[in-house]
């Protein structure tokens, strides 16, 4: 079995995407994406994966005249002559040591021990692969959110980036929910969209500080837990749901309950800490920007491979551009939907 | 005071943010977070501007005994580290800050989400050559 250290890792990330690029007519499907100034042409098996390039994302509506293109090669042996994946042979892996050896050369990457399972990009080529021992041996969150890390990389190259945060708008004015895993962001946002309002997620939304702070969709799965599946009444609403994830969530669309078709982007005018506090009505009141950026910014930077500073640096200018309020979140979806809503009445009038 | 007088960032990979007059600090190292009170704040402006901790004890009412107990902690986790140069002056928007702070001097970490892996656990590799040399034994 191959082993890679940090030394020849950049090596092995240039040797692998050669391997993938000399084997593109062999892939047996090829899908083509369509995400806000990018369009993607994914090489890859059928299965799970192709499927979910098919209904994972949100496509854009609006033209965007500077659309980019990039080629990702979701990639196995048994394609052609697509090498075994290599393990990591190095002693002292710390994510950030590997994304910094990539980057001095150039490259993205990022490694996932329990697999052997790889992915490398190019960004200024702008092509990428996903190295798996087997055709359905990705881990379990990819189908919900597909190439996720690639869209990190290629958005991140462009000043872009991709955002741990919830989304709730009107009239295309928008909050974004910023905190950790079970601080209330997607329950606020499926409360918000059964009550008429818009989101473009409710857990990774691409956000740009080009012109003030916009958010735009990526990916068009929601994600509930079992308790908050049956408050918001979803087991009624979507009586043909899935079973359960991985993290024991039903997973289901933003157009399975959203009022109206996605909006293309939200003009984001507060940030928002959600916290669930038990008590019967939600309130908002103003929140420290240290307190703010402490929410929004660990688990956007942490959950995505490489780019910590580029994402430290635009949490930190968009936590200044932005009003910040800590959302206390009532125990009623209808509530919560309307406090939110006011907030964000007032601030468009 | 056991430590030097004037102190650095420690490494490349702190970086940090102001915010209205309070500082997050990031590891990148170890995806460690660092709030800090307004006291704390400005104190580590100061310090990461190499101001001397002497100048701050005197345009400040901080005691001795709680600015070098900050200054341990902020060793400690691996944010400062002695330098070997002159003090710099204490700018006056810093003396200003420190004057209007209402807080007690403090560091908090959050490290919910840092990096559980800083040394692979899964991989007892005593394997020295790495990916080129096996390809060629494969």
């Amino acid at each position: 079995m191959a082993r890679v250290t940090l030394q020849t890792l950049p090596d092995y990330a240039r040797y692998i995407i050669d391997a993938a690029e000399s084997a593109a007519a062999a892939f047996p499907v090829t899908r083509r994406s369509r995400l806000p100034r990018l369009d993607i042409t994914t090489h890859l098996s059928p299965g799970t994966l192709a499927d979910a390039l098919g209904h994972a994302f949100v496509e854009p509506r609006d033209d965007e005249a500077d659309a980019a293109g990039c080629r990702i090669f979701v990639a196995h042996p048994g394609i052609a002559t697509i090498p075994v994946p290599a393990r990591w042979g190095d002693a002292h892996y710390t994510e950030h040591g590997f994304a910094t050896r990539l980057a001095e050369t150039g490259l993205r990457g990022h490694f996932y021990h329990d697999l052997d399972f790889w992915q490398f990009y190019d960004p200024e080529r702008r092509v990428g692969v996903q190295l798996m021992t087997a055709a359905d041996a990705f881990p379990p969150w990819e189908p919900a959110a597909p190439l996720r890390p690639f869209l990190h990389w290629e958005y991140a190259a462009r000043g872009m980036r991709l955002t741990h945060a919830g989304t709730l708008g009107l009239d295309g004015k928008g909050i974004l929910l910023a905190g950790s895993g079970g601080a209330g962001k997607s329950g606020t946002v499926a409360a918000g969209l059964l009550s008429g309002l818009d989101s473009v997620g409710d857990d990774y939304v691409l956000v740009d500080l080009l012109r003030g702070v916009s958010a735009r969709p990526l990916f068009s799965t929601l994600k509930q837990d079992a308790q908050g599946f049956a408050r918001l009444g979803l087991e009624q609403r979507l009586a043909n749901h899935g079973p359960l994830n991985w993290q024991g969530k039903y997973t289901f669309h933003i157009a399975d309950i959203a009022p109206r078709q996605v909006p293309a982007r939200l003009d984001i005018v507060a940030l928002m800490v959600p916290h669930i506090s038990g008590g019967k009505t939600s309130s908002v009141v103003p929140a420290s920007r240290r307190d703010a950026m402490l929410a929004l910014a660990p688990s956007g930077i942490m959950q995505m491979p490489g780019e910590r500073e580029s994402g430290f640096r635009l949490f930190g200018e968009l936590t200044r551009l932005l009003p910040c309020y800590r959302l206390s979140l009532g125990n009623n979806p209808e509530e919560i939907a309307g406090t939110i809503s006011n907030f964000l009445a007032r601030g468009i009038s | 005071m056991r430590h030097s007088n004037v102190y650095r960032v420690a490494s490349k990979d702190i970086v940090f943010e102001s915010f209205d007059g309070e500082a997050v600090v990031l590891d990148l190292s170890t995806g460690k977070y660092f709030g800090f009170s307004d006291t704390g704040s400005g104190v580590w402006q100061a310090l990461s501007s190499g101001v001397g901790v002497q100048a701050i004890a005197e345009a400040s009412a901080i005691a001795a005994a709680d600015l070098e107990g900050f200054i341990s902690r902020l060793l400690e986790f691996g944010l400062l580290a002695p330098a070997d140069a002159p003090g710099q002056p204490l700018p006056g928007e810093i003396v200003s800050a420190l004057a209007a702070a209402r807080e007690p001097l403090s560091v908090d970490v959050h490290d919910d989400l840092a990096d559980l892996i800083v040394v692979d656990p899964i991989h007892e590799v005593e394997e020295p050559l790495g990916w080129p040399a096996v390809k060629q034994a494969n």
